[in-house]
């Protein structure tokens, strides 16, 4: 414990909003550029698909999102003269959207991305590869709402 | 309300009263037309009967070149429409007539001939272009391109590798051949332009040494003139093939009125695509022809008539049970129940003789969809955007029941919204407070809130689950007695029943909600579990019955473990739009929390607060429509759910560009 004291509460915390907001950013930044990868090789045989390429390309993009809304939530909480506790408290409660976020976002990435394969070869079907993709997001989803209740519950 | 009953259409008609008849059946739209069955082809009449076979191809061929038209409209003159338009629309006789399709032809071939002019003028044009390109670098050459030297004299041109330099070349050429003289052209980044002017005897020798630099010879094929002449020409040929095309281009568009009339003739070719395929599906004599089909049992009487005026000859049978998985499947429904068909479209057709999901579906889907949404802004726009869309497209068919159920579960989402206490997130609440910081205003009332009672939003979430399930085997119950097997509904939905009833008694008291005994609950839990193992084992014989047994266990527990679990997705999607929205608005009114309410911060939080609300929005559309889909599709449809229908596809007036008036 003695090792553990010597960090500042303020600080444990700042690196925890920090990771849910930077772990789940990464996550729909590796998402959306999959699919922004596989649309513009779209949209340079068909231009005319840019607008759909682009509504899949941004479907990984809420992963970031989330992230970002926790962060804020986190950020919001933290108090200079915080205890080590309530410091790892709220480092513990951002963990989830922050690896969540990151493995979701990637993963909504590689469904978007082989979507745009079916806008391609099936333009009629494109819809389908969305409702695939939004499958992944529930994990997302969930994992916003672990991070949000844990940091409800937390009073400092 | 239901899966229509079908009939067995059987008719024989004399050979001259065949276009007569494929037209009235087209126009009456209600009969599919099958393939004739084995016992024709089998029979004695096997011989004397053939295929009808009719002029499709060409048909195709005639909308291929119309339809292609229309593009080429679309790129050269592209149609100033308003945003949200209706399409025309045309009574089926107009459409079943081929009047001014011919005309139409012609224009479009017309059209398609101007378009390959363009094209073949824009081909010109860019072979100049690189003509162009090749023979600036030799414009300063004052010698005509075929110039081939004098009887003495070689003459060559040719580039060097511009790393190389000249005065190097020059030197190697004195010693291979005296009186050689090279001439620098013009240079750029990659190669020095040459020309190399020597006698004929020491050519020779001369290309020997000027190989070792890399020295390419360019040749200039059937050119004359000086380059910078050639240069002219073809800047003049240019000027006169832009000229053209842009004449050829301003003809398309020039036909941009005649857009309609051709889109018209294109639908009219694809009313008689259709009835030709259905011609191809027609055997006949040389002077009979013989057709089946499945129809509506409920238009019996209309077809009737029709085909009464053209003396037919003509039977209807209802299908045998063993006949159903050929009978196509059409659902009706009201309004209401109507939106649900795109749902069961996008999943997959009942079967015939099974239930037609969409009226037990449609009150769950719009409760679900309102509760996972649950915002009075957002149900607004919902609503607005669909009775928009339904007065300015006037939709049909699939198109019609995505705006009617977005308009109920606009409905739902804004009632729940209410009763949430959401108005765009807390808008209400951030605005009042922006403005006064000192309000002691909590934000609108509500009645459940994910945020503050997310507890019992969770539970009651998982209750209707249970209820949306319940109904499902109720479905499945009575599907079964219906169908001659009420023990199986008695042995695989009862005890299932008693289970419930028995957990209910059982968790009342022992949560500490009711004050009874736990016994009664417990024996009839215990019970209930008996009958299910019963049950699952009973067409099973000796160890058989245990290996039944065991599954049975595990697939109840789990099945239904995890499908109730699923419905915490309602309270998962409410919660989740409802914490982005609200930190969208806290952001939003961040800046005039710091610097005071003034024009600027305004400007930002109304900036923010659309942005953002819009993304959570669209997110939220697609998000509550796809996990509401999913409880439907997968836990519900689980329950009881027969698919596999095919779709009914009668002989029917289909258009693409204007849209046909129903009779």
């Amino acid at each position: 414990m003695d090792f553990l004291s010597i960090f500042n509460g303020y600080a444990i915390g700042l690196l925890g909003a920090g990771l849910a907001a930077a772990l789940a950013c990464s996550g729909s930044g590796l998402g959306t550029g999959y699919a922004g990868q596989a649309g513009a090789g779209l949209v340079s045989e068909d231009p005319s698909k840019f607008g759909k390429a682009m509504i899949l390309q941004v479907i990984p993009g809420t992963q970031g999102l989330y992230g970002f809304v926790i962060w804020f939530l986190a950020f919001g909480k933290l108090v200079p003269d915080m205890t080590v506790l309530q410091g790892w408290q709220i480092f513990g409660a951002c963990l989830p959207i922050g690896i969540g976020g990151l493995v979701t976002g990637a993963a909504q990435g590689k469904v978007a991305a082989a979507s745009i394969n079916i806008l391609a070869k099936k333009p009629d079907d494109w819809s389908k590869g969305m409702i695939l993709c939004i499958t992944v997001e529930f994990y997302a989803i969930l994992s916003l709402l672990a991070s949000f209740m844990m940091l409800n519950a937390i009073t400092i | 309300m239901a899966i229509l009953k079908m009939k067995r259409l059987r008719l024989m008609v004399v050979r001259s009263r065949k276009e007569e008849l494929l037209r009235e059946l087209q126009r009456l739209g209600c009969v599919e037309l099958s393939e004739i069955g084995q016992e024709l082809q089998d029979s004695e009449a096997q011989g004397l009967v053939t295929r009808e076979s009719s002029s499709l191809m060409a048909l195709k061929a005639r909308q291929n070149t119309l339809d292609h038209a229309v593009a080429l409209l679309d790129k050269y003159a592209p149609a100033k429409g308003k945003l949200l338009s209706a399409k025309p629309e045309y009574g089926g006789d107009e459409l079943l007539s081929d009047a001014g399709v011919d005309e139409a032809l012609k224009l479009a071939e017309a059209i398609g001939s101007a378009d390959e002019r363009v094209r073949r003028i824009a081909a010109e044009e860019s072979r100049l272009h690189s003509l162009i390109e090749s023979l600036t670098p030799w414009k300063e050459l004052d010698l005509p391109l075929d110039t081939e030297g004098t009887e003495r004299a070689a003459v060559l041109t040719g580039s060097i590798s511009g790393r190389i330099s000249l005065d190097e070349v020059t030197r190697a050429l004195g010693e291979a051949a005296e009186e050689a003289e090279l001439f620098s052209i013009s240079q750029d980044k990659s190669a020095h332009y040459v020309l190399l002017v020597c006698m004929r005897e020491s050519l020779t020798a001369v290309q020997e040494c000027l190989r070792t630099f890399g020295f390419t010879a360019t040749a200039f094929s059937g050119m004359t003139g000086t380059p910078k002449e050639g240069i002219a020409a073809s800047e003049k040929t240019l000027q006169e093939l832009a000229e053209e095309k842009a004449a050829w281009s301003a003809d398309i568009a020039g036909r941009g009125g005649n857009r309609d009339e051709l889109k018209l003739a294109s639908d009219r070719v694809g009313v008689q695509i259709a009835a030709a395929e259905a011609e191809d599906r027609l055997f006949g004599t040389e002077s009979t022809l013989v057709l089946e089909g499945w129809m509506p049992a409920e238009r019996e009487a209309e077809l009737e008539q029709v085909l009464e005026r053209l003396e037919c000859a003509w039977e209807t049978s209802d299908p045998e049970k063993d006949e159903y998985d050929q009978v196509p499947v059409q659902l009706k429904n009201n309004a209401l129940t109507n939106s649900l068909n795109m749902v069961t479209n996008m999943y997959s057709l009942p079967a015939y003789g099974s239930v037609d999901p969409n009226p037990l579906m449609a009150p769950f889907f719009i409760l679900f969809y309102g509760l996972m949404m649950a915002d009075m802004g957002y149900g607004a726009l919902m609503v607005i955007a669909a009775i928009v869309a339904m007065k300015k497209i006037k939709p049909k068919a699939g198109t019609l029941a995505f705006c009617q159920l977005r308009l109920y579960a606009g409905i739902s989402t804004f009632i729940m919204g209410a009763l949430t206490g959401g108005l765009f997130g807390d808008a209400p609440y951030r605005i009042v407070h922006m403005f006064n910081p000192k309000s002691t205003w909590e934000g609108l009332p509500y009645l459940f809130n994910p945020i503050y009672n997310s507890e019992t939003v969770l539970y009651g979430a998982m209750v209707l689950g249970v209820i949306h399930l319940n109904v499902g085997m109720i479905v499945s119950a009575v599907e079964k007695v219906r169908g001659g097997n009420p023990l199986d509904a008695v042995f695989e939905e009862g005890p299932l029943w008693v289970i419930l009833v028995g957990g209910i008694l059982y968790a009342l008291p022992a949560m500490g909600i009711a004050h009874f005994s736990t016994m009664p609950g417990l024996v009839i839990l215990i019970i209930g579990a008996v009958a299910l193992l019963f049950g699952a084992g009973r067409h099973s014989k000796g160890f058989g019955k245990v290996t039944a047994a065991i599954g049975c266990i595990y697939n109840t527990l789990t099945g239904w473990f995890g499908d109730i679990l699923s419905y915490s997705r309602i309270m998962a999607l409410m919660l989740a739009g409802g914490v982005v929205g609200q930190v969208f608005n806290t952001i939003a009114a961040m800046p005039a929390g710091s610097m005071g309410v003034n024009l600027f911060t305004i400007i930002i939080f109304i900036v923010i607060f659309l942005v953002g609300h819009a993304m959570n929005f669209a997110l939220n559309l697609l998000g509550c429509f796809v996990h509401d889909l999913r409880l439907q599709c997968l836990e519900f449809f689980g329950k009881f759910y027969q698919d596999g229908g095919r779709p009914f596809q009668p002989l029917k007036i289909k258009t693409k560009y204007v849209s046909a008036k129903e009779n």
